[in-house]
C-alpha cells in the first residue's frame, strides 16, 4: 500500500488532495477569523482582502475590553461552566459507580431510563423549564443555569463513564477489600487512579457544553451583567453597527479555551472512545 | 454502621436520579400539561383550553411552514453531513504525512461555540465585505454579489454553516469504527479481484452499518430539534421568515408572544413526532444487533 517513490502514486495524489480540501474546508474559517481580529479597519473593508494583516494591530481586542462587557461574561461563562462540570461528575461518578458494582432492583430501568433522556434536546424542555424556573423565583441566576446544565449534561456523562467503569476489572477492588480495605479506600486507592482519564475527559465534555450553550442563558438570564459568553456576543453582533474587528477579536477569544481542552481529549476521540457521546 | 451493598448502590445514584427526573423528565411531563391551557410566559393566569392549542396549530399556515422549514433543513442536513462525513473518514483512514493533525482540525467546527461559527460565516458571506463573494466574482461565477442572508439564498446558507458545524461528528463516529474493520476482510476482497468500489459497498458498509444506525438516529434527532444555530442566523438579515423551523417557530411564540402555551404545544408536537418517527426507524433498520 505504501509505495515509497518519490512521485506519489496517483491512489496518493488523490489522497494527499482530498486531505489538503479537508484541511482547508474545517479551517479557513477559523484563520479568516484570527486574521481579521487583528487587521485594522480599513484593511477589513479593502479589496481585494489581504490574507494577511499588513499592519498587525490589537486594537480591536482594545476595543472589546474597554467598551464592552466581554470580561465580565468571559468571568460568568468560566464559573457557571465549572460548577455544572463539578457537579455534575460528582454526580455522574457515584452514579456510575453504583450502576456498574451494586446489584439492586430497578438498575436496567435506571440505565434505559438515562439513555431515554440523553435524547431530549434543549428545546424540548425549555419552555416547561422556564416556566416552573419562575414559578421557584430563580430565574435570573447563575445557580438556575448550573441546575439546568448540571441536568442537561448527567445523561451522557453517566453513559460515558458507566462505559469507563465497566471497563475497570472488577477483581481489582476485590483484591483490595480482601486485603482488609474498607470500600471507601479502596474506591480512592485503586479505582479513582484508574477511573480518572475518564472522568477528566468526560468532565471536559461537560464543559465544553456548558461554554457553547446559548439556549439556557438566552431564557433564564435577564440581567446583562449576568450574562455569559454566547449570549453577550450574539447580543454584541445585534446592537448596533456591526465592528467586524472587535465582534472577530470576541470570537477568536471564546474559541480558546474549547480549543486547549480539545487537545487534551482528542486522543481519546481519535481512539474513538467516547463515540457519539456529545450532544449538539 | 454497615449498609447492604443493595442500599449502598440506591444511595449512590439517587442524586442522578432525583436531578433527571426533577429537571428533564418532569419538565416535559410538566409541558404536556402546559399545552392544554392558555398560559401567559410571564403572568401567572393560566385558563384551561383543552385541545385548542392544537386545533389552533391545525388551522396555522405558519405552523404548516415551520413543518415544511424544518423538514427541508433537516433532511437536506443529515443527508449531507451523513455523506461528507463518511467520504472524509475515507480519506483520514488512509495512511499519510500529518494525518493526526488533520484529523484533529477536521474535528474543529463541531467543538467551537455555534455563536462563533455563526458570526465567522455571516463574515464570511457578507454581502459587501465578504470573501465568499469576493472569490465568486473574482473568477465570475456571479456577476453581482450573492445576498446570502437574503430571502433567496438564507436557506442555502444554513444548510451549508450547518453540515460544516456538524458533519465532524459524522467522521469521528465512522472513523473510529473504520479502524477496528480487519484488514484480511480487504486482503480477501482483493484477492477475489474486487474494485475499490466494490470493497467499499461490500465490505466497508455493511461493517458501518451498526455505527450507521446510531449515527443516524442521534443526528436527526439533533438536527429536528436544532435550535441555536437556525435561531442565531435569523438574527438581523430580515429574511429569518424563510428558515423558521419547528424549534424557533416554538421559541417565537414562547417568548415573543408569549403564549407559553402554544410554545409547549410545539414542543410537544416536536416530540411526538420523534417518537413517532424513531419507533418506526427502529421496526426498519434494527437487526438484533446492540447499540
Amino acid at each position: 500500500m505504501k509505495s515509497k517513490n518519490a512521485f506519489l502514486s496517483l491512489r496518493g495524489q488523490v489522497i494527499y488532495w482530498s486531505a489538503a480540501i479537508l484541511l482547508v474546508a474545517a479551517a479557513f474559517p477559523f484563520f479568516w477569523m484570527v486574521s481579521t481580529s487583528f487587521k485594522p479597519l480599513r484593511e477589513i473593508f479593502v479589496s481585494p482582502p489581504y490574507f494577511f494583516p499588513k499592519d498587525f494591530t490589537l486594537a480591536n481586542f482594545d476595543r472589546l475590553f474597554e467598551q464592552t462587557r466581554f470580561l465580565i461574561y468571559f468571568k460568568n461563562s468560566l464559573f457557571v461552566s465549572s460548577s455544572a462540570v463539578v457537579l455534575t461528575m460528582t454526580i455522574a461518578s457515584l452514579g456510575a459507580y453504583s450502576l456498574t458494582r451494586f446489584k439492586f432492583y430497578g438498575r436496567e430501568k435506571i440505565a434505559s431510563l438515562i439513555l431515554f433522556t440523553y435524547m431530549f434536546a434543549p428545546i424540548m424542555i425549555v419552555i416547561p423549564f422556564y416556566v416552573l424556573i419562575r414559578k421557584i423565583g430563580i430565574a435570573n441566576t447563575h445557580f438556575a443555569l448550573i441546575m439546568a446544565y448540571t441536568a442537561f449534561c448527567l445523561p451522557f456523562s453517566l453513559w460515558l463513564l458507566r462505559a469507563f467503569f465497566q471497563s475497570i476489572p472488577m477483581v481489582l477492588e476485590e483484591a483490595a477489600l480482601t486485603d482488609g480495605a474498607g470500600r471507601i479506600r479502596a474506591v480512592i486507592y485503586v479505582i479513582l487512579p484508574l477511573a480518572l482519564p475518564g472522568i477528566i475527559a468526560t468532565g471536559i465534555f461537560t464543559f465544553i457544553l456548558a461554554w457553547n450553550d446559548y439556549i439556557f442563558v438566552r431564557i433564564l438570564i435577564t440581567s446583562d451583567e449576568l450574562k455569559t459568553l454566547s449570549v453577550g456576543i450574539a447580543d454584541l453582533y445585534n446592537a448596533t453597527v456591526i465592528d467586524w474587528g472587535m465582534i472577530m477579536a470576541g470570537g477568536m477569544l471564546i474559541t480558546v479555551p474549547v480549543l486547549v481542552f480539545f487537545v487534551f481529549i482528542q486522543r481519546y476521540l481519535i481512539a474513538g472512545w467516547g463515540t457519539g457521546t456529545i450532544k449538539g | 454502621m454497615r449498609l447492604s451493598p443493595q442500599k449502598t448502590g440506591i444511595i449512590l445514584i439517587l442524586p442522578a436520579v432525583l436531578l433527571i427526573c426533577s429537571l428533564l423528565v418532569y419538565p416535559v411531563v410538566y409541558g404536556i400539561w402546559l399545552s392544554f391551557f392558555k398560559k401567559h410566559s410571564f403572568f401567572p393566569d393560566q385558563k384551561f383550553a383543552g385541545l385548542a392549542n392544537y386545533l389552533y396549530l391545525m388551522r396555522d399556515p405558519d405552523f404548516w411552514m415551520s413543518v415544511w422549514y424544518g423538514t427541508v433543513y433537516s433532511v437536506s442536513t443529515i443527508v449531507l453531513q451523513i455523506v461528507i462525513g463518511i467520504i472524509a473518514a475515507l480519506i483520514l483512514n488512509e495512511a499519510f504525512r500529518g494525518r493526526n493533525f488533520v484529523r484533529g482540525v477536521v474535528l474543529f467546527p463541531y467543538m467551537i461555540p455555534t455563536v462563533v461559527a455563526i458570526i465567522l460565516w455571516k463574515w464570511l458571506l457578507n454581502n459587501q465585505f465578504g470573501l465568499v463573494n469576493y472569490l465568486l466574482l473574482a473568477i465570475g461565477v456571479v456577476e453581482n454579489p450573492v445576498s446570502w442572508m437574503g430571502k433567496d439564498h438564507i436557506m442555502t446558507s444554513l444548510i451549508i454553516i450547518s453540515v460544516w458545524e456538524f458533519f465532524p461528528f459524522v467522521v469521528l463516529s465512522v472513523l473510529a469504527r473504520l479502524q477496528t474493520i480487519p484488514l484480511d476482510l480487504y486482503e480477501a476482497a482483493k484477492v477475489d479481484g474486487a474494485s475499490a468500489w466494490s470493497r467499499f459497498i461490500h465490505v466497508t458498509l455493511p461493517q458501518l452499518r451498526n455505527v450507521l444506525f446510531v449515527v443516524i438516529l442521534l443526528r436527526s434527532i439533533w438536527m429536528f430539534t436544532k435550535f441555536d444555530t437556525v435561531w442565531l442566523l435569523t438574527q438581523g438579515g430580515g429574511a429569518e421568515k424563510y428558515i423558521r423551523t419547528l424549534p424557533v417557530y416554538a421559541y417565537m411564540r414562547t417568548f415573543m408572544y408569549y403564549q407559553a402555551g402554544l410554545g409547549a404545544t410545539l414542543a410537544v408536537i416536536m416530540f411526538g413526532i420523534l417518537i413517532v418517527s424513531t419507533m418506526i426507524y427502529f421496526r426498519m433498520f434494527r437487526r438484533e444487533e446492540e447499540i
